[in-house]
């Protein structure tokens, strides 16, 4: 269900590297969690933004939440069609759902986050 | 009694009711019109204005509640200022009816100070005539503060008076991100604007809590309302193609029309106050005691005039503590509890201590919140953003604050003015039943949350 190219942060948040760009976006659990999404705050272009930092929020019927970055560094686009059609996160998070793109400092920074597997366990564990 | 009271507004025709309920012999004197800045220029133009704006978002969105509309929704400003002249008559009808029914004499014209005892009124036509009194209350209000770099000019550079009268602009610049700067900006967004504010200080509405302006700018965001903070706007250059608008961080922004709304100007001057040595503050504030007594005995000050809040209950709260004391009362007002309400969509409101206020007073607090969305009634009536945070004394448990954004904050706060007033605890509202589903019940939840036991929040 979570794919395997992509590394993921406890705040259900996932990455996808490619070079020193990776895209950033929110996890299946969080979507579904979430509920349908209304409104979504996206970062700022050029901005610089830090790991386990709020780079935006999501509004659904039923919560707000933070989002929280899983890299640091540059925002270099956001995904300016989430803002006229929010939903398009739950129906394809890891997809055409995506948030922004980041050109990260510390490619090493990638290596506190969970992998696949790791995170399908902790969700499982989060939702004892 | 006689008494002489200078200013028909909210705070003067309140003070001259209640002194003729108590017995006074009342005399009014008003330049303009009965009401003053909030039926005339304020509160209830805005508040009709916003009637009509909230009835077109609503239209926008009539297919989600069901309902097919053949044809189009078309906003016509001039038949919303016409509903607004409309109903701002008939108010004043309704005070002028007041004043006949408790024998109130009201005088047309503009009122000077001659003594403690006399104020000489002067027509419209010239013509002079002598009030005396026994004892004169000054309620002569405020008017749109100006930049004296580009004062109003009614036409392009704009009060919130000119504003009430308007074509939709093209692009509208606003000055000032406060209360009224923030309101005209969803009417006139709504209206088909485009709205851009400039705000010197770091956020929107910055009198409120930090937390209610966070959400407010989203709001803004949400609604396409640029917003630049920690900006000044140092020069305009009006020019064919619009107004240029110079910022302080070398920006620029191009727009059709101004409006200022940077604050208020006490109505201090000219009225003779120098005349009989009633002393004013820096900014031209009539300076009065508890009882709302200016320097000088027997002459009582209330309402923006006097500073403070510069909110028409407020004024009207004062008319009545004043008029009692006139008549031999010995009463102050309680400040602490309140309520303040800013008309934007979505609405806002708070009474008591901000959390950052709090914590600047040294008070350990604990804080709850709700959000509108977790309602079902809010989901019925479609309208999900916003939520309430209640600040409280952690040791005491006494409520400090209730700060309200999201559908009919204004009407939701009276209960947390309430607690306030009368020193309740988060535990008085959470065991009070709250009728279901209504959005009241927000205040209730987020009183929960101060202790973690709101129901419809998940497990933390």
């Amino acid at each position: 269900m979570n794919p395997d190219d992509l590394k993921y942060h406890k705040e259900h948040t996932w990455v996808k590297v490619s070079n020193r760009k990776t895209v950033i976006g929110i996890t299946h659990y969080a979507q579904e969690a979430l509920g349908d999404i209304v409104y979504i705050d996206l970062p700022e272009v050029d901005i610089n933004i830090e790991v386990n930092s709020e780079i935006g929020e999501i509004e659904s019927t039923k919560a707000t939440s933070s989002i929280i970055s899983p890299v640091s560094g540059r925002v270099i686009e956001v995904n300016e069609e989430l803002s006229g059609a929010p939903e398009i996160v739950n129906e394809d998070p890891y997809g055409k759902g995506w948030i922004a793109i980041i050109e990260i400092d510390d490619i090493t920074e990638l290596d506190d986050l969970m992998d696949a597997s790791e995170y399908e366990k902790y969700v499982e564990e989060e939702a004892k | 009694m006689k008494l002489a009271i200078l200013g028909a507004g909210p705070g003067g025709y309140v003070a001259a009711i209640k002194a003729a309920q108590l017995g006074a012999q009342v005399t009014i004197i008003e330049e303009g019109e009965v009401g003053g800045t909030c039926l005339n220029w304020g509160c209830i133009p805005t508040k009709s204005f916003v009637a009509s704006i909230e009835l077109l978002a609503k239209a926008r969105r009539l297919e989600e509640f069901g309902i097919e509309l053949k044809g189009e929704i078309v906003p016509s400003i001039s038949k919303i200022i016409e509903r607004k002249n409309k109903i701002v008559i008939t108010q004043i009808k309704g005070i002028k009816g007041l004043f006949k029914s408790w024998g109130i004499t009201l005088k047309k014209g503009r009122g000077f100070l001659v003594s403690p005892k006399e104020i000489v009124v002067t027509s419209k036509n010239g013509s002079q005539e002598k009030v005396e009194a026994d004892t004169i209350i000054i309620a002569t209000g405020s008017r749109p503060a100006q930049i004296p770099l580009f004062p109003f000019d009614g036409k392009k550079i704009l009060s919130s008076d000119d504003a009430l009268n308007l074509d939709i602009p093209k692009s509208l610049l606003i000055i000032g991100a406060g209360a009224i700067g923030c309101e005209f900006a969803c009417i006139y967004k709504e209206l088909g604007s485009e709205v851009s504010i400039v705000e010197m200080l770091p956020r929107a509405i910055a009198t409120e809590d930090l937390e209610i302006s966070e959400l407010f700018e989203r709001e803004l965001k949400k609604k396409n309302i640029k917003l630049y903070t920690n900006v000044k706007v140092e020069k305009i250059d009006v020019r064919n193609d619009g107004i240029h608008a110079f910022l302080s961080d070398r920006r620029e922004i191009l727009a059709e029309k101004i409006l200022v709304s940077i604050g208020r100007a006490f109505n201090s001057d000219n009225i003779g106050l120098e005349v009989i040595g009633i002393n004013k503050g820096n900014h031209g504030e009539i300076i009065v005691n508890e009882k709302l007594e200016t320097t000088i005995p027997g002459v009582y000050a209330i309402g923006d005039v006097i500073g403070g809040f510069l909110l028409a209950h407020v004024a009207s709260r004062e008319g009545i503590t004043a008029a009692r004391n006139v008549m031999g009362g010995d009463e102050k007002i309680d400040y602490r509890s309140v309520p303040a309400a800013i008309f934007t969509s979505p609405e806002i409101a708070s009474v008591g201590l901000r959390e950052h206020q709090a914590l600047e007073e040294g008070i350990k607090v604990k804080t709850g919140h709700f959000q509108f969305r977790a309602l079902s009634k809010s989901h019925a009536l479609g309208e999900i953003t916003g939520f309430v945070k209640v600040v409280s004394d952690k040791a005491s448990d006494r409520i400090l604050g209730v700060h309200i954004i999201g559908p009919h904050a204004s009407e939701i706060i009276h209960e947390g003015a309430l607690a306030i007033k009368t020193g309740l605890k988060t535990r008085d509202i959470i065991e009070t039943i709250h009728v279901h589903p209504t959005l009241s019940e927000v205040l209730m939840e987020a009183a929960g949350d101060v202790h973690g036991g709101a129901i419809h929040v998940p497990k933390r």
